[in-house]
């Protein structure tokens, strides 16, 4: 699997397809996050904003191979294995951008509630963002394993869906990235940092289980 | 260079694609031994691909089962490979991918290259490759973590003849390993007299040809060797001939195909008392040895 997963990393860097959700994801920054504004509500924002990122980067992650190529590492070590090792890789794409974002939006915001009614640490208004980041993330990645091959192999159908599902995902109350997400925005209105841990275990399991369906059915769908 | 230790299994295996889609394959009974050569010949479109896929384990069966998987490795018709690697970066990753270690990666990506002639390409970025240097990739990639079953899907389309001929041997090396090969080849005088079994695909179905396809076709060498009086000859010699006479007592004529030629002869040198290799020499009846288009 470390074989796997470093070969999927050098396709995913040396392919320089990152730069364009790189890009997108520095752009919805750039919009909806200014220095001195009050930390928790901007990590809600960059963490929300990351969940199309990493889907986008499943994306680029599982379609990165000609087929031909594909075709001679599902040959070496299983389409299944083969197949996660490229979701994986996307996710930890994508928890080091949100990672690297929480970082910064912690730095540069005002760590005072919204309104300047209370004082939010800003070490603990950081965890909380990286813990909302990583439930993003996660469920970002199941987006993306979930709208892209090999359940849906035609760019056409595949695109449109996965861009709609990660829309839903942020918004839709009960999703696990939605509830990281208004609980930061939440607590950002009473000076109370949250601690979405449930948000992201919620995460984790759906994206288990994401993942176990995309990879079980790698071999079956092909090519 | 571990061989296979058992038997890999087909039983009723049948694929489709999608989910009402036409059965490709159906009912197909098949097992894969350890060091042998299997051919698959079929007409274009008669579900070959679909097998060798299945054999080496790209696609599942929508039914059936396969059983014994043993390492694997499969080397496609065309490897339009756009990757982001340089061609010994791309084969040392694929190494590690198979299982070795970065450094055994490294040198052995280096030796496949040298033994195909594309040397010269190792720190070419694999998109720059032309059809023929891609295909040398593809087949490096295969063969460099020695697998235990090697799937060849008209892998020798676009070699140049020298490489072609390395491939054959390559593949004779494999089965003399204790490896099992199984390849599908438009040509049918590719490794001609060498496969153990051949099969037909038609009408979504395998069959097996019964008359062993005859030695006699396809590029011989002759060996003269001298052994011990009234020494046997090695057993992976004995398997690898296409005839054995005894001229003189411990002296034999053996008429190999050319690609297990050099299998033959490290049988002969490596056995315990060394056979003396008195003569080789291309056999007079197909003097197209070696230089086959």
């Amino acid at each position: 699997m470390t074989a796997l997963l470093r070969y999927h990393t050098a396709l995913l860097l040396r392919s320089q397809r990152w730069l364009s959700p790189l890009i997108l994801y520095a752009a919805f920054l750039a919009v909806g996050v200014q220095g001195g504004q009050p930390v928790l509500d901007s990590l809600g924002y960059s963490a929300a904003a990351l969940l199309p990122v990493a889907a986008w980067l499943v994306r680029i992650c599982v379609t990165g191979e000609p087929p031909a190529a594909r075709a001679v590492v599902f040959a070496a070590t299983g389409p299944a294995r083969a197949h996660l090792a490229a979701l994986l890789t996307a996710l930890g794409a994508a928890a080091v951008l949100g990672a690297a974002a929480t970082l910064v939006v912690t730095l540069i915001s005002d760590p005072a509630a919204t309104g300047h009614r209370a004082h939010v640490p800003p070490l603990q208004a950081g965890v909380a963002g990286l813990l909302a980041a990583l439930a993003c993330a996660l469920l970002g990645t199941a987006v993306g394993a979930l709208t892209n091959r090999p359940l849906l192999r035609s760019p056409g159908r595949a695109v449109p869906t996965m861009l709609l599902a990660a829309l839903l995902s942020v918004v839709v109350s009960g999703s696990p990235a939605q509830a990281a997400v208004s609980g930061l925005v939440t607590g950002s209105r009473s000076g109370r940092v949250p601690v979405p841990l449930l948000p992201l275990a919620a995460a984790a399991l759906l994206t288990a289980a994401a993942f176990a369906l995309a990879a079980a059915l790698a071999g079956r769908r092909s090519p | 260079m571990a061989p296979m230790q058992r038997d890999l299994r087909l039983t009723r295996v049948g694929r489709r694609y999608g989910l009402r889609g036409p059965w490709v394959l159906r009912g197909v009974d098949l097992t894969v031994t350890p060091g042998t050569l299997t051919r698959v010949e079929g007409a274009n479109g008669t579900g070959k691909s679909t097998l060798l896929r299945l054999l080496a384990g790209i696609d599942a069966p929508t039914e059936g089962r396969v059983t014994g998987r043993p390492r694997t490795a499969y080397v496609p018709e065309r490897f339009p490979a756009a990757l982001p690697f340089t061609a010994s970066g791309y084969l040392t990753h694929l190494g590690t991918v198979h299982g070795l270690s970065r450094r055994t990666a490294a040198r052995a990506a280096g030796e496949w290259l040298e033994r195909f002639g594309a040397s010269a390409y190792a720190g070419t970025p694999l998109a720059q490759l032309s059809k023929g240097s891609s295909q040398k990739v593809a087949v490096a990639q295969a063969l460099l973590a020695e697998p235990e079953l090697l799937v060849l899907d008209e892998a020798w389309t676009g070699l140049d003849t020298g490489a072609r001929a390395e491939l054959e041997r390559a593949v004779a090396e494999r089965t003399s390993a204790g490896g099992a090969v199984v390849f599908v080849d438009h040509d049918p005088r590719r490794l001609a007299g060498a496969p153990d079994a051949t099969y037909t695909v038609a009408d979504a179905a395998l069959d097996r040809r019964t008359e062993k396809a005859s030695s006699a076709v396809g590029p011989h060498t002759v060996v003269s060797v001298q052994g011990p009086p009234g020494g046997q000859l090695p057993a992976d010699v004995t398997r690898a001939v296409t005839s054995a006479e005894e001229i003189t007592p411990g002296g034999y004529r053996l008429t190999v195909p050319a690609s297990r030629s050099d299998v033959v002869l490290r049988a002969l040198l490596t056995a315990r008392p060394p056979w003396h290799v008195v003569r080789v020499h291309p056999d007079d009846l197909t003097p197209d040895l070696g230089g086959r288009s």
